[in-house]
């Protein structure tokens, strides 16, 4: 989609997205000859045709849609919960987990601080990450 | 631009303005590059893998599931590095065939690790993310309404998949696909020419008239259908160690691909897919050989 000023025949500059409120995106546009601004609105179903693309919308992308979160959080209860003892992560190990979509996220960490309980430790590195790996023949 | 209001009747008046495709970029988000860049990761992602091969039907219920896996074992005891992606998103079923329902998910420098089979396939399934007591929902702004949106979401997180996982260096991944000869087509699309289909329909009327009708949608595109596979052709009888007919219909395929192969139905086989029991321990029966041999000539007809 596209927004072109009429008056001045120029098109319209995204300047800013407010994230979705009750399922609507506020994008503001603004024309770069005359200034003029105006706001695009989107109702539910537009909001959810553009998140389920998987992309960002804003002009360094940095508003999000929804993109790249979880998509189904509400079926992974027993992912999200944390293993007692609060094991730590290392920075680098940190990095990977953060590296990695947030849809598999939730389970990595818990499946990875179960495996170095079992293991006796009491952090996460990146030793332990590729001792996983090739523990399950990756 | 000239918008004529005569064609149109709701502008009102002529406007001498500048179109769509005048128009560089869309002000700000980049929707269209971003899609572009989605699809170059994935491709880049895929670079490694030599062939790629969606199994489909059209029709449920026909073992598009249970062939995926064990044709995938076959390859695999020939030496071949294998892996299937269970595309069937709201029916996973590869999870709990290949035994990796309880994989582990381990973050890698930018991806993640692929769980693996005991025989070192390996799988992506829905069914090692969520139990198989829920249903897969995504979540959504329009209050449910998934009719207007659910497809496109679907093939974002197929692209996600994609994207994410290290498929590596591979001879073959395998796309289980779920039922539905649109959605064939559908996949036919997302995944692109480079994907190549084998069809499955079992010997009934019903059946190859709907797998029929998928290969029709697919003529129209350009990716290559390989063939079908008939399965469940047959009854596997251990007693008698003889086949013994399952359906009664006429023994005309009517179905204008070449075929791969039949494959017995055997109630040992759909024991091993409950219990996840990989292809190298099946016992040498009919129905293994009968894997096998449509196996090779998958790998022939590939090759």
């Amino acid at each position: 989609m596209k927004f072109l000023c009429v008056p001045c025949d120029t098109p319209m500059k995204l300047q800013t997205v407010a994230p979705p409120d009750r399922g609507s995106l506020s994008v503001v546009y603004s024309c770069p000859a005359c200034g003029y601004e105006m706001a695009m609105l989107t109702n539910a179903y537009e909001t959810q045709v553009v998140q389920s693309l998987g992309v960002r919308i804003g002009p360094d992308a940095s508003a999000t849609t929804g993109a790249g979160k979880c998509p189904f959080p509400g079926m992974m209860p027993a992912a999200e919960k944390a293993v007692e003892g609060g094991i730590r992560w290392t920075s680098a190990a940190e990095a990977r987990l953060t590296n990695i979509p947030e849809f598999v996220r939730p389970m990595a960490k818990t499946g990875i601080e179960k495996f170095a309980q079992e293991r006796g430790a009491v952090e996460v590195d990146e030793k332990i990450l590729d001792e996983a790996k090739e523990f399950f023949g990756m | 631009m000239k918008a004529d209001c005569r064609e149109w009747g709701t502008v009102g008046y002529s406007l001498t303005v500048k179109g769509y495709h005048d128009i560089v970029g869309d002000g700000g988000s980049r929707i269209l590059e971003q899609v572009t860049e989605q699809r170059a990761r994935i491709t880049d992602g895929l670079a490694g893998v030599r062939h790629l091969v969606a199994v489909g039907s059209g029709k449920g219920g026909v073992g598009k599931s249970t062939l995926t896996l064990h044709l995938a074992g076959a390859l695999r005891a020939r030496g071949l590095r294998i892996a299937i992606l269970d595309a069937d998103f709201n029916g996973p079923s590869q999870a709990r065939m290949a035994g990796v329902q309880q994989a582990l998910f381990i973050p890698g420098s930018e991806k993640v690790s692929l769980p693996r089979t005991k025989d070192g396939i390996g799988v992506f399934s829905v069914g090692s993310m969520i139990p198989e007591s829920a249903a897969l929902e995504f979540e959504s702004a329009a209050n449910g309404d998934s009719h207007t949106w659910r497809a496109t979401k679907e093939f974002a997180f197929l692209g996600e998949i994609l994207r994410s996982f290290e498929w590596g260096e591979l001879d073959l991944l395998m796309f289980d696909l779920p039922p539905g000869a649109e959605r064939t087509v559908q996949y036919a699309d997302y995944l692109g020419p480079r994907t190549s289909f084998v069809l499955v329909t079992i010997p009934s009327e019903v059946s190859r008239g709907v797998v029929a009708r998928s290969v029709a949608a697919l003529s129209k595109g350009p990716n290559r259908v390989l063939g079908y596979v008939e399965n469940m052709s047959g009854y596997y009888c251990r007693e008698c160690n003889g086949i013994k007919p399952l359906f009664d219909a006429p023994d005309d395929s009517r179905l204008e691909i070449p075929c791969l192969g039949t494959v017995p139905f055997d109630p040992e086989l759909a024991r091993h897919c409950d219990q996840g029991i990989p292809f190298s321990e099946l016992a040498d029966t009919p129905v293994r050989r009968a894997l096998d041999r449509v196996a090779q000539q998958l790998l022939d007809t590939l090759s």
